[in-house]
């Protein structure tokens, strides 16, 4: 009797964006994703992929391209003693006729997998899609095979990086989390970054070869054309070192494995850029290839944003550098300026909106300007100072509200500083503002301490904005002795004018209760520092919550987030955000595994801070989320929460 | 139930290959009715000798199935040769003799082959009198070694055999039939073509009773097959050909025509016409196959050209060549030593192609 073989998909810790590592398990191997596969490779750390019967089958375990017109029977010979995995048959650019012409593939495809049930493991089918599918047609289908067991699925690139490459990426967003996923076709290393961030697990190195046989040297940015008479460029690997122009066998090999080196070497590039959360940085870097790949990462920012937010974590690298225009939309920054939107109330008690510039150093406070501003603060206006909120203007988050400077990516982004503006920069900055200023009575003036670009915006804004506008110093650098003096004769005359009253220091109440507005949503806020809430610390380190004297929740100044303790968390509960129910009456152990996981709220993200609930919805621990909340409801596997405290029993 | 899939598919193809006929079988213009479609003549083996063949296609109102609702072959747009009034028997005939002018100075041995863009042996394309006429005239030429008539299965009837070969006496004939591939599957689903393998066994069979042999005519390359598709069943054809007795097998590498589905599917980069090295690699295992007792022959159109089968553009001349010289000699030496750096392209599509499903251009 065959053992029955199977094939399966364990997702691994970390994310930054889908991108994630995992083990592709095929019968008794396992291969490290993300991986790469090819034709006819004779390198271990390349997956085969081959046509049954047409191409030399290797002893080592594959990827099986089998005929469209199979039998029955003839299938269920594939499945004797092996377990490779086997692609799904499917017609060669039949999907290009009109519709329902991919439906129709799919549906050929559902019943090859119906006729093999019993003889072949449902793991190990791969399914075909269609390229150029539509969108809604592959979503009203994918369940019938997630049903069936089908649990991997192939695209294909065309490489021309224009609609039929968007589309790929598109159509596998829409995918399972749990399903592992190939890009196949024409795929330069180039666009792999990309690749490997919008998800794709395996990917094809069959184009290494095709360049090759053309002459062609690939590198990570570019192709290089090898000609008799024209001096290569230097390359240190093995395989250049018999690059001799001459058209020959041999040649032909050397500059396969060059090309083959490039490929390992920009997978890896992209994998340990994943594991330091700089893989956006990468991708974006990787748009000045061409402009093509920078129209094609606008477009998946564009049409696949909330499944890249999904699973872009909330907190990140010390230092996130957003450098050009493929930055003002990255998800972090876009998720920042729709929380700031969705999740911040200013806080009670303000008449003036003192408007500044950013710094380049983070937080703002600990730089030389933002320390002379707020002296020239509080020499002007003494306790009144907390009839203050200041907010910084910056490029490309927006608005900055003074509590929330430590929040992530606020703290940790540094952008190449120039005081030019382009278009887009200010008109997101003018929106931010105008969205965070009609969060104020319209009685409140606005002070625009700012000048060059940051005017701009202030301009932009103006007439979108209820409140009146004090420019003190448009002529000039903000952070001049002169300006500060401008900035403390407009605040010294406000005062008067407005009669501004003096106040306890709300300073440490600000930050804890807008950070958690940020963190968990509206009314956290409220819910964690209530009017009888102790609060002590230092907003540069950690600002600690007590309620007669039990601890409730303390902000921890180099993450700019909250951590919950237990009690904390029973206060949050009743926002019914940031939960997660555990399939057991107790927490054992550090972690919780995915399996575990009964519900999870959808809007968690990795990096979030998580209620463990269990099904009595009583909380039993609280930790730090390590992957997507609807990870944890569809991943079998994985380890889905780190406790940081938990209910001992 | 799977059958309906593939049904539905059928019938996806064949709304597709009527759609891309566009406006061009209305626009068809009424021809001059007494002069054929085209008419050529080529170096070609006839018996063992090398001798003149004369290859006419008479201007009719074309192949019914690619007139109707069902579309036509995926490839093909032949029938936009003809004309769209039919001609009268008369005018027929009048077109053979047009065409039969060419061979006014040449010497035997001749071959005559008659297509028509549809079926020569079909009444309502060509009339019993014309046919008549025409089949009279050829049997007083002495010179008229061997005869080809084009036609579909469902035309190849006993009574006509019988006077066919009446009339041309003991005259070597061929029926010409365009069986395109051996898969019942490949030839409805990608050729649109609706007839099966077992209609071109009987017209076969049905041949032979009456000494008439089988050119059949074999498609490298239909539309929805990677290259190593098409060029194992073109090879897995041939020898079912050859197995049923087909006299003679010519291979068609499939050409981009105008208004065709094939053509719609290249203009989206998503077809790309077969490589000579596939021809050459089909021609070489026909020989094989046909281990002397069936003449292998190609007459590839339009290669080398973007729209044909071709190369890189560096070596098709002399394959092209290579495949010609083939054609006339049986003698497969014709393709030794051919080289180029493509072949290692060609060989990289043969296995990605297949795999990735990406078309290769």
């Amino acid at each position: 009797m065959e053992m029955k073989r199977m094939t399966e998909f364990r997702v691994g810790r970390g994310h930054d964006g889908p991108a994630r590592i995992g083990e592709y398990i095929i019968g008794e191997e396992v291969f490290q994703t993300p991986l790469l596969t090819g034709p006819d490779s004779i390198r271990k750390s390349i997956l085969q992929i081959r046509y049954m019967g047409r191409d030399l089958t290797l002893p080592n375990p594959g990827i099986v391209a089998i005929p469209f017109n199979m039998t029955p029977d003839e299938f269920s010979n594939v499945a004797l003693g092996d377990s490779d995995p086997i692609l799904l048959p499917s017609l060669v650019s039949f999907a290009s006729l009109d519709n329902p012409a991919s439906t129709l593939l799919l549906r050929y495809q559902l019943e090859m997998v119906e006729k093999s049930k019993g003889t072949i493991d449902p793991s190990r089918l791969i399914l075909r899609v269609p390229e150029n599918i539509d969108v809604e047609d592959f979503k009203s289908i994918i369940d019938e095979f997630h049903t069936k067991g089908i649990r991997s699925a192939a695209f294909v690139f065309d490489g021309l990086l224009g609609s039929t490459d968007l589309k790929s990426i598109t159509l596998r967003s829409t995918l399972p989390a749990s399903w592992l996923t190939f890009a196949l076709g024409k795929i330069h290393p180039s666009i792999i970054p990309l690749l490997y961030y919008t998800g794709f697990d395996i990917i094809d190195t069959g184009y290494a070869y095709q360049a090759a046989a053309s002459g062609v040297r690939l590198w990570s940015n570019d192709s290089e054309q090898i000609e008799s008479g024209k001096l290569p460029r230097y390359c240190s690997c093995l395989a250049c070192k018999i690059i001799d122009e001459k058209y020959s066998s041999e040649h032909i090999q050397a500059l396969h494995n060059h090309n083959l080196n490039i490929y390992s070497s920009i997978l890896s590039e992209s994998l340990h850029a994943m594991k330091s959360g700089r893989l956006r940085w990468l991708v974006e870097s990787m748009t000045h290839v061409s402009p093509n790949h920078a129209a094609l990462l606008r477009q998946v920012d564009k049409q696949t944003y909330p499944f890249i937010e999904e699973f872009t974590p909330t907190t990140g690298a010390d230092v996130v550098p957003l450098i050009g225009p493929e930055s003002y939309n990255s998800p972090a920054v876009r998720r920042y300026r729709e929380y700031l939107e969705s999740r911040y109330t200013p806080p009670t008690g303000k008449q003036i909106v003192l408007l500044l510039p950013c710094s380049a150093k983070k937080p703002y406070s600990d730089s030389k300007s933002h320390r002379r501003f707020l002296e020239t603060i509080g020499s002007a206006l003494g306790r009144a100072a907390e009839r203050v909120a200041q907010a910084i203007l910056t490029s490309p988050l927006g608005v900055v509200p003074r509590e929330l400077e430590r929040v992530f990516p606020a703290a940790n982004y540094d952008i190449p500083v120039t005081g030019d503006w382009d278009s887009e920069e200010t008109e997101l900055g003018a929106q931010a503002l105008i969205t965070y200023l009609n969060k104020f009575d319209a009685n409140c003036t606005v002070v625009a301490h700012v000048s060059g670009g940051y005017l701009g915006i202030v301009k932009g804004a103006e007439s979108q904005v209820s409140q009146s506008i004090i420019y003190t110093t448009p002529e000039s650098s903000a952070s001049s002795w002169d300006s500060r003096q401008v900035l403390h004769e407009t605040l010294t005359d406000l005062k008067g004018v407005l009669d501004l009253k003096g106040s306890q220091p709300k300073q440490l109440e600000e930050i804890v209760r807008s950070t958690a507005d940020f963190q968990f949503g509206l009314g956290a806020g409220e819910l964690l520092v209530p009017e009888n809430a102790k609060l002590g610390g230092k907003p540069y380190r950690q600002i600690v919550c007590r309620i007669e004297k039990e601890q409730i929740c303390s902000f921890i100044a180099s993450s700019g987030s909250i951590s919950l303790t237990l009690s904390g968390a029973k206060l949050l509960a009743p926002l019914n955000r940031y939960w997660a129910r555990l399939d057991a009456t107790q927490v054992k152990g550090g972690s919780i595994f995915a399996v575990g996981i009964s519900e999870a709220d959808s809007e968690i993200r990795p990096g979030d801070e998580v209620i463990v609930l269990n099904n009595d919805d009583e909380v039993i621990a609280v930790g730090k989320s390590e992957m997507s909340g609807r990870e944890m409801c569809e991943l079998n596997r994985g380890r889905a929460i780190s406790i940081r405290h938990k209910l001992e029993v | 139930m799977m059958v309906d899939v593939l049904e539905e598919m059928q019938t996806l193809v064949k709304n597709a290959s009527s759609k891309s006929r566009g406006v061009s079988l209305v626009k068809r213009r009424a021809k001059n009715p007494n002069k054929p479609a085209a008419a050529w003549t080529t170096q070609a083996r006839i018996g063992t000798e090398i001798g003149t063949a004369l290859s006419i296609v008479l201007s009719t109102e074309g192949c019914a199935h690619a007139r109707s609702s069902e579309g036509g072959c995926t490839m093909c747009s032949y029938l936009l040769d003809g004309t769209s009034m039919n001609p009268s028997s008369d005018e027929l005939f009048n077109q053979f003799m047009e065409a039969m002018k060419m061979l006014e100075n040449a010497s035997s041995p001749l071959s005559v082959k008659i297509y028509t863009s549809g079926s020569f042996l079909d009444k309502e394309e060509i009339p019993d009198e014309a046919r008549n006429l025409i089949l009279t005239e050829i049997s007083n030429d002495e010179r008229i070694k061997e005869v080809v008539l084009e036609s579909r299965p469902e035309y190849v009837l006993d009574p006509i055999l019988e006077e066919v070969r009446s009339l041309l006496g003991n005259r070597s004939i061929e029926l010409a039939m365009g069986l395109e591939s051996s898969s019942d599957l490949i030839r409805s689903l990608c050729v649109n073509k609706n007839f099966d393998f077992a209609a071109f066994k009987e017209s076969v069979d049905l041949g032979k009773k009456h000494d008439i042999g089988m050119r059949a005519y074999i498609l490298l390359k239909p539309p929805f097959l990677t290259e190593r598709d098409a060029l194992l069943d073109a090879q897995k054809t041939i020898s079912d050909a050859i197995n049923a007795g087909a006299t003679t097998v010519s291979l068609n590498p499939v050409n981009v025509q105008s208004n065709t589905l094939v053509e719609f599917l290249w203009k989206k980069q998503r077809y790309r016409p077969p490589w000579l090295w596939s021809v050459v690699e089909v021609l070489q295992y026909a020989h094989k196959a046909a281990k002397g007792a069936a003449r292998v022959v190609c007459d590839p159109a339009a290669a080398g050209k973007k729209r044909g089968t071709h190369n890189c553009g560096r070596c098709d001349t002399s394959i092209v060549n290579a495949i010609r010289q083939f054609s006339l000699t049986q003698d497969v030496q014709a393709f030794d030593g051919l080289q180029c750096e493509c072949r290692n392209l060609w060989n990289h599509t043969l296995t990605h192609e297949d795999v990735s499903f990406l078309v290769h251009r």
